[in-house]
């Protein structure tokens, strides 16, 4: 027993090192910068809240941390809401032979670098680009459509097929693991198709279905590149502020604080959002 | 009484190839408890799922008390099906799973709850109801299933291999308690079993299939005293086979010798004789008809019985004879001669 334990602390080192240096450790440094201050050049290392006070109360820091919020809840209604029917139809509709082949095409995306689909994003979605160039020539449109652009939209739009593939396969795997006889209990007691998958197939996929929310959602509140390259002014989030604090404004001590306090927002939405679906994430056989 | 409840006329199933369900008629009466009895693959889960709707027949019209059900989905049919997991909902509590079927129900919420109770009481789970599944034993889980499907109050009740996941005193158990609730409930029952001992003591009436056709279909009786064919005799129980030579009106049996069976053409066959049938005897038994001696091969001793394997003298093969344990009766040993009686009324003739 000890020499099991004596082993798997061993084996659990490396990476466990590894995450405390790479992890735990500039998570410290963040929130201990959270607590000074800058003066002017120099960090004044008295301890002191201002930062936070200023984080939370300053209309501008206020406006970002909603949008980012309001941003991340979008793209995270969106690419579950597009991801669910696709592992719903692999699950149950593709031949299980093929289930793999389905699983790897649609993990295609990754092959290509995250920042060239954002690129491509801003070529299909661009003024003269593809999507524009397209219903002017079908006549659809008179002119370019700019809402899709260089603003929110766009931001949602481009992350939403970023992390689809992230979003489908949680769920799939939860779909999968649903005993097929279940649904053929639910449809003998009486129920339609459409019955059962609201009371038998949705619930039994909620573990997925959170997993999914919580892998598109807390990336996406503090993603810098997306809202950087295609928001626009109107599209920039709180994690661009942070960096401008950090590289541009020379203020850490508040730029620290920014970023906690969105990782609290994070953390407090995500444990609010498991709370409130505990009923079907309780361990069962 | 009115016509079946259950109504099959020229019933067939195959995928691509495979013919899983030969053409198949089949009236099952109301009330009766039926049991689907059968080798696995022989195509009685076919049969029940085709009767539940889970599977559309290729071809023939399947008739559920007088009306044909071609299109009719499962959740329309008067009939509920005991799965053989169960499949208990994990995410409902006891009650919510019993209560499952009750959504459209016109009741009130407090006469649902009533009689989700009155199922769990059926059931003997009175107060399960707010316990989490997911803790149960295969013995409950299986009785929450039962009391699921029977709240709704159909016309059958489909039961797929209902015990076979239970070990062998609780299956005892259940079988007594699956005829006394069919008794109280008035329901027909379909039971589809490969245990052939579970479908004689449950029974009204037997199906016995192979290879997608029904070979059999006969009260426990009738099947264990006169299986059609070697196959279901072989398949029923424990049959010996001796082979015969049929001339003039009597059977020329290998180790038994001549016996007259009247109505027979000359040819050969075999009989049949079972195990209780066959008696071997000791000093002071009552003269029986016919005697026969041979060898004790194997003696295998179950406490209430002692099973004897004899060769008869002339005979390739020896016949399994079934001894009770009476108080002061020796057990033979392996070796040794024996002497036994046998009575030509017991015999079953098959054909070659």
């Amino acid at each position: 027993m000890q020499d099991d334990t004596r082993r798997g602390l061993l084996l659990v080192s490396p990476p466990a090192i590894y995450a405390l240096l790479m992890l735990a450790a500039p998570m410290a440094a963040v929130l201990l910068f959270s607590f000074w201050s800058q003066d002017f050049l120099t960090i004044d290392r008295t301890f002191t809240t201002k930062n936070y006070v200023e984080a939370v109360s300053d209309p501008l820091y206020r406006a970002l941390l909603i949008r980012s919020v309001a941003i991340a809840l979008a793209v995270t209604v969106v690419t579950v809401a597009l991801a669910y029917p696709v592992a719903y139809f692999v699950s149950f509709h593709v031949h299980p032979s093929r289930k793999s082949l389905w699983i790897f095409l649609i993990t295609i995306p990754f092959w290509t670098s995250y920042l060239i689909r954002v690129f491509l994003w801003k070529v299909i979605l661009g003024f003269n680009g593809v999507l524009n160039s397209s219903l002017l020539g079908l006549g659809v449109i008179n002119e370019p459509l700019t809402f899709i652009l260089y603003n929110q939209n766009a931001v949602v739009i481009t992350l939403a097929h970023a992390f689809a593939p992230f979003a489908i396969l949680p769920i799939f795997v939860a779909l999968e693991r649903i005993d097929r006889s279940l649904l053929e209990a639910s449809q003998d007691l009486g129920e339609s198709r459409f019955r059962t998958f609201l009371r038998v197939t949705l619930p039994l996929s909620v573990p997925g279905l959170v997993a999914a929310v919580l892998i598109v959602f807390i990336p996406t509140i503090g993603d810098y590149v997306t809202p950087r390259l295609v928001g626009g002014p109107n599209g920039l989030m709180i994690a661009n502020m942070i960096q401008t604090q950090f590289l541009k404004l020379n203020n850490a001590p508040l730029g620290a604080a920014l970023a906690v306090v969105a990782m609290a927002s994070v953390t407090v939405i995500s444990l609010l959002f498991i709370w409130l679906n505990r009923r079907n994430l309780r361990a069962r056989r | 009484m009115s016509g079946p409840i259950i109504s099959l006329t020229g019933v067939t199933k195959h995928y691509g190839s495979f013919q899983a369900l030969q053409p198949t008629d089949l009236d099952i009466q109301s009330g009766e408890f039926f049991s689907l009895l059968g080798p696995s693959g022989c195509g009685k889960t076919t049969l029940l799922r085709t009767i539940a709707g889970f599977e559309t027949p290729s071809g023939g019209v399947v008739r559920i008390d007088g009306a044909d059900m071609a299109g009719v989905p499962p959740n329309r049919r008067p009939t509920n099906l005991v799965f053989q997991s169960y499949a208990i909902f994990p995410h409902l509590s006891v009650a919510e799973n019993v209560g499952f079927g009750l959504r459209r129900s016109t009741q009130s919420k407090a006469e649902k709850a009533a009689a989700v109770e009155e199922a769990l009481g059926m059931v003997g789970l009175e107060g399960y109801g707010p316990r989490p599944t997911h803790a149960m034993s295969g013995g409950q889980r299986q009785r929450v299933a039962l009391a699921r499907a029977l709240i709704l109050k159909p016309k059958v009740l489909l039961l797929d291999e209902p015990l076979s996941a239970l070990d062998k005193k609780l299956r005892e158990q259940m079988q007594g308690e699956l005829r006394r609730l069919q008794r109280q409930v008035g329901i027909t029952f379909i039971l589809v079993t490969h245990d052939q001992e579970e479908a004689l003591i449950m029974s009204d009436r037997i199906a016995v299939m192979f290879e997608g056709q029904i070979a059999q279909l006969a009260t426990p009786e009738a099947l264990y005293r006169q299986p059609d064919t070697r196959q279901v005799a072989d398949f029923i129980g424990v049959m010996n086979f001796l082979p015969a030579q049929f001339v003039d009106g009597s059977a020329e049996i290998a180790g038994l010798g001549r016996v007259d069976l009247p109505d027979n053409e000359d040819g050969s066959g075999v009989v049949g004789l079972r195990p209780e049938t066959l008696q071997v005897l000791y000093d002071g038994a009552d003269a029986p008809a016919r005697i026969a001696e041979g060898d004790v091969v194997e003696v295998t001793y179950y406490g209430d019985m002692t099973y004897y394997d004899v060769r008869f003298d002339g005979a390739d093969k020896p016949v399994t004879i079934s001894m009770k344990n009476l108080a002061g009766r020796a057990v033979l040993e392996r070796g040794a001669r024996a002497r036994v009686g046998w009575d030509p009324r017991a015999l079953v003739v098959f054909r070659d």
